[in-house]
């Protein structure tokens, strides 16, 4: 707990303290001299007083110069709190970076509001104390400074209203430095009202370092202060769409519920609309998130449609709906990119399985690969050297925007190169041996667990050859020596995975080991999402925004939306001749806070001050001048009884 | 008048009243005072056989009349009264803080009191004392004394320590008959050694009276700002804060007085505390009143 003051130049009286001292000083060096006769007595009592009336009289001088020090701290307006560090109270700026991220909406702890709620409060108490500094604000939805006239205003503006977006905790604290940089603003701090969610503040982005750097080249040392509002997500259920995938007449739906407390079991009513049609269902899981599969008839409705998954309201009211829209069904099409041989019809059959759901698979030379029809393409399969030149920059573009791409290796050498990647040396296993994998990603990528939890037996898979993988990327599956069988590298917003074997006898058994079909078809899946993609957005993002002469209109019937707010709220819009149904990002149902640690590292080096803030709103910062005035009276009450004569004594002579 | 000290109005308002001994006297010649002797005054003092060699004039030829037996009637014997005044002429007998100085005060007291013991026919001596320097003035009745004592008075100056013990001792030894020793000083001294002096006086059936003589500034010790006190005696300073000193200076005056006063007690003698800033004519009033006779006692 610091203090700092409003007038800190009074501080200088604080000097005065030293006037009872040198007072007494002078007094002694200005003292009398008279001829005295009962000298003895004099002498002894001077000898007995040595002791405990000298420190009487320590004591009374130091009541009066306390006296004196907490008179003018007391003019000098002391602020209480470890908001405010020594000088903080000297500003001519605040900055306040409001953090509205979904996660804010969070009941803060011990309160009954919002900690975005709580934090604007407790920013409007400070401000006041603080004589109104100038107030400008940035928001973490829009990212923009904008001049707010009065701290009483926080809480009425569409700019610190609740959205489901996300924040970028380094990107706002950029702004906030350039805001400076190029307004020459003169004795400033940034505020930063924040949950401390560490996918807001993601540690490992790279504008940390400018961050930094930033703070340190501004002419005036500016302070970041932390309003954080990091208490721990309790009591909270959240339910997330993974995909939106329309199969016919059906539309089907990945759904995730995740609460905050993992120890119990849980029956969660869930309400299902679709097109205005509702249902709903009690989903009963134990652990901390549960996913699942629903199917929602269609019945014989052709073209768009959009609906909402919702469960009660809890400790955060954002997380509790999650919006879908969908478009057309349109079939799987595959293109399979090969050299030839066995491994064609393996894939072939991976890609298009006979009689399901329409999918197809087109076979064609790495010649031909011109005849790719881009857009229309769910997959790409490619089994011969990397592309280059014309069909590497498309094939590039398609995973940009979306598109999914399984690699397999050449037969032969080839040193082209695609996405930083290269096939390496052909490696045969010795005579009776066989690459077998040793360890593979359950989680996450085309080898995860299915939802039910079942795995995939990628054990099972011999393999007498295989090519190395060069390059950087993120290791799937690797052998037994480690090297790697499957991996992944992510451009845009499409994925391309390598796979360094062949369905192909002379190769491995992928073929016909239940290896092949999952990791073909969920490739599949990744890239349809391309399509019913494009009717989901972030809440917040560019395709959530309406773009020039675009006219946005809400047509869920989940709840209102504030009209100045809407691009950054979830709900199912239309805008302009889009469908499109946000979301607030997956970010925000990770409730992991970052941890202190965390901080300092990130904030190495920058002058910025935690206050951590667990109850309801309060000033972080509050006047106690009433307290050195109390304070003041009794010291001069005490250095007053101090020097009071004991008057019985005086009579008895 | 030539001697300050002296006020012809208190002297007259107090030579109506005697100053009395409060022992049995041995004077020279007769006077008011008790004497240890039978006498022939008109005090009945007791009945004693005849023994021969008694002047037969004072058998009392009543009693033989009725007893056959010879009598010798005696009465009180009357004599005069021997007074010395022992001031103390210490440096310290010079401090005045407001007032007259203990000296001024002191040669007052001493002046009238010599005045009315010699004018009702007692004689007075002065025994004046300092540290090195003892100067005595016998006592004598008659009235060119009072010059001799108001001179004395007149030109002693305090200076140096006190020798007031061993003056107390010289006079104690020197002087044989019984006389009244008015001690007037300050007492600054070591009390034990005080006492030791005044048993001394008191086993020569001495009657002493001491007028304790202080300054109400050295009882009091109200100073309010830091001083430096110099020892008027030996001239040692002290640089000191009296608030932090006062309580603790005001108890150790506070012990002296008891001590003081249980010596006096010790040898009965008739103590005086006295400060200078009082009125000395009612001090010596009241010092003749309470030596007068209780009624019916004479």
């Amino acid at each position: 707990m610091s203090v700092s003051f409003l007038q800190q130049s009074l501080l200088w009286g604080l000097l005065g303290v030293s006037i009872p001292i040198i007072i007494h000083l002078l007094n002694r060096r200005r003292y009398r001299t008279v001829q005295w006769a009962a000298m003895d007595f004099l002498l002894k009592a001077s000898r007995e007083s040595r002791g405990k009336k000298k420190l009487k009289y320590i004591i009374i001088l130091t009541c009066r110069a306390l006296a004196i020090a907490a008179l003018i701290f007391a003019i000098a307006r002391p602020l209480l709190g470890g908001f405010l560090s020594w000088g903080g109270s000297n500003i001519d700026t605040v900055i306040l970076i409001l953090d509205r991220s979904s996660s804010m909406e969070q009941i803060a702890e011990n309160g009954d509001e919002s900690k975005r709620l709580s934090a604007i409060k407790s920013v409007q108490l400070s401000l006041q104390s603080l004589n109104n500094p100038k107030l400008i604000l940035i928001d973490s939805a829009s990212a923009q400074p904008q001049s707010i006239p009065s701290p009483d205003a926080l809480s009425e503006l569409s700019a610190t209203a609740a959205t489901d977006t996300k924040a970028s905790i380094s990107a706002l604290i950029s702004n906030a430095i350039d805001h400076i940089t190029e307004n020459s603003l003169g004795s400033t701090e940034i505020w930063l009202a924040s949950d401390l969610q560490q996918s807001d503040w993601a540690p490992d982005d790279g504008r940390w370092d400018a961050i930094r750097a930033g703070l340190a080249d501004l002419p005036q040392q500016t302070t970041l202060r932390i309003i954080a509002m990091g208490s721990a997500v309790t009591d909270n259920i959240a339910i997330r769409t993974l995909s939106a995938t329309r199969i016919n007449n059906e539309l089907s739906l990945e759904i995730e519920i995740i609460r905050s407390d993992a120890n119990s079991s849980s029956a969660i009513p869930v309400t299902y609309s679709i097109n205005g049609n509702r249902s709903s269902e009690t989903v009963i899981f134990d652990g901390q998130s549960y996913k699942y599969t629903k199917n929602l008839a269609l019945g014989n409705r052709e073209g768009e449609g959009h609906g909402f998954i919702a469960i009660p309201s809890d400790a955060n009211p954002r997380d509790n709906v999650s919006f879908f829209a969908y478009g057309e069904g349109t079939p799987a099409k595959t293109y399979l990119i090969s050299e030839g041989g066995e491994s064609n019809t393996w894939l072939s059959l991976a890609a298009a399985p006979p009689g399901l759901n329409d999918n197809e698979c087109s076979l064609l030379s790495p010649q031909q690969a011109d005849q790719i029809d881009w857009a229309g393409a769910t997959l790409i399969i490619w089994q011969a050297a990397l592309p280059s030149g014309p069909i590497a920059q498309q094939l590039n573009q398609y995973i940009e925007t979306g598109g999914a791409a399984l690699m397999l290796p050449p037969r032969g050498q080839s040193e082209n190169s695609f996405l930083g990647i290269q096939w390496g040396d052909l490696l045969t296993s010795p005579q009776g041996q066989y690459f077998i994998i040793d360890d593979w990603n359950r989680a996450d990528g085309p080898l995860r667990n299915g939802i039910e939890g079942t795995g995939i037996p990628a054990s099972k898979l011999k393999a007498i050859k295989r090519r190395d993988i060069i390059g950087e990327y993120t290791t799937l599956a690797a052998w037994s020596d480690e090297k790697p069988f499957l991996i992944r590298r992510v451009i845009g917003d499409g994925t391309a995975i390598f796979v360094a074997s062949l369905p192909d006898y002379t190769w491995s058994n992928l073929a016909d080991a239940d290896v092949l079909l999952p990791v073909v078809q969920r490739m599949i899946n990744l890239g349809d999402s391309r399509y019913s993609s494009a009717f989901a957005a972030i809440a917040g993002s560019s395709k959530a925004k309406a773009a020039d002469g675009e006219i946005r209109s809400r047509v869920d019937a989940y709840q209102q939306s504030n009209s100045s707010n809407a691009a950054y709220e979830a709900g199912v819009w239309k805008i302009g001749d889009r469908l499109v149904a946000t979301n607030r990002p997956d970010t925000e149902d990770e409730w992991l806070v970052l941890d202190q640690n965390n901080m300092e590292a990130l904030l190495e080096g920058i002058d910025y001050r935690l206050f951590e803030e667990s109850a309801n709103s309060k000033p972080l910062i509050k006047e106690i001048w009433r307290a050195l005035l109390i304070a003041m009276l009794v010291f001069l009450i005490t250095e007053a009884l101090l020097c009071l004569q004991p008057k019985s004594e005086k009579k008895k002579t | 008048m030539k001697y300050d000290f002296l006020d012809p109005d208190a002297l007259a308002r107090l030579g109506a009243m005697p100053l009395e001994a409060r022992h049995a006297m041995t004077g020279s010649v007769a006077g008011r005072h008790r004497s240890p002797h039978r006498g022939s005054s008109v005090e009945f003092a007791e009945y004693r056989k005849y023994v021969q060699g008694d002047d037969t004039r004072r058998l009392d030829w009543k009693a033989y009349a009725r007893s056959d037996r010879y009598y010798i009637k005696e009465f009180e014997a009357d004599t005069n009264l021997r007074a010395y005044f022992v001031l103390d002429a210490s440096a310290s007998m010079a401090f005045s803080a407001a007032n007259d100085s203990r000296i001024q005060f002191a040669r007052k007291l001493a002046a009238t009191l010599s005045y009315l013991i010699i004018n009702q026919g007692d004689a007075a001596g002065l025994s004046v004392c300092q540290e090195k320097i003892h100067l005595e003035i016998p006592p004598t009745r008659r009235a060119a004394q009072l010059n001799n004592i108001f001179d004395v008075l007149a030109k002693t100056e305090p200076t140096g320590e006190t020798g007031l013990v061993e003056a107390l001792h010289a006079i104690a030894e020197k002087t044989n008959q019984r006389a009244l020793i008015i001690i007037m000083s300050d007492l600054f001294c070591d009390t034990a050694a005080l006492a030791d002096a005044l048993q001394h006086l008191r086993y020569r059936k001495h009657d002493i009276a001491i007028f304790h003589m202080l300054d109400k500034q050295e009882l009091e010790f109200d100073f309010e700002r830091p001083h430096r006190f110099i020892d008027m005696e030996d001239q040692t300073s002290l640089v000191a804060e009296p608030a932090l000193i006062a309580n603790d200076y005001r108890h150790a005056m506070q012990q002296f007085l008891i001590d003081v006063k249980s010596a006096c007690h010790d040898v009965h003698a008739d103590y005086h505390l006295i400060t200078t800033d009082q009125d000395y004519e009612k001090i010596i009033h009241d010092f003749l009143s309470i030596r007068l006779p209780k009624k019916g006692r004479k």
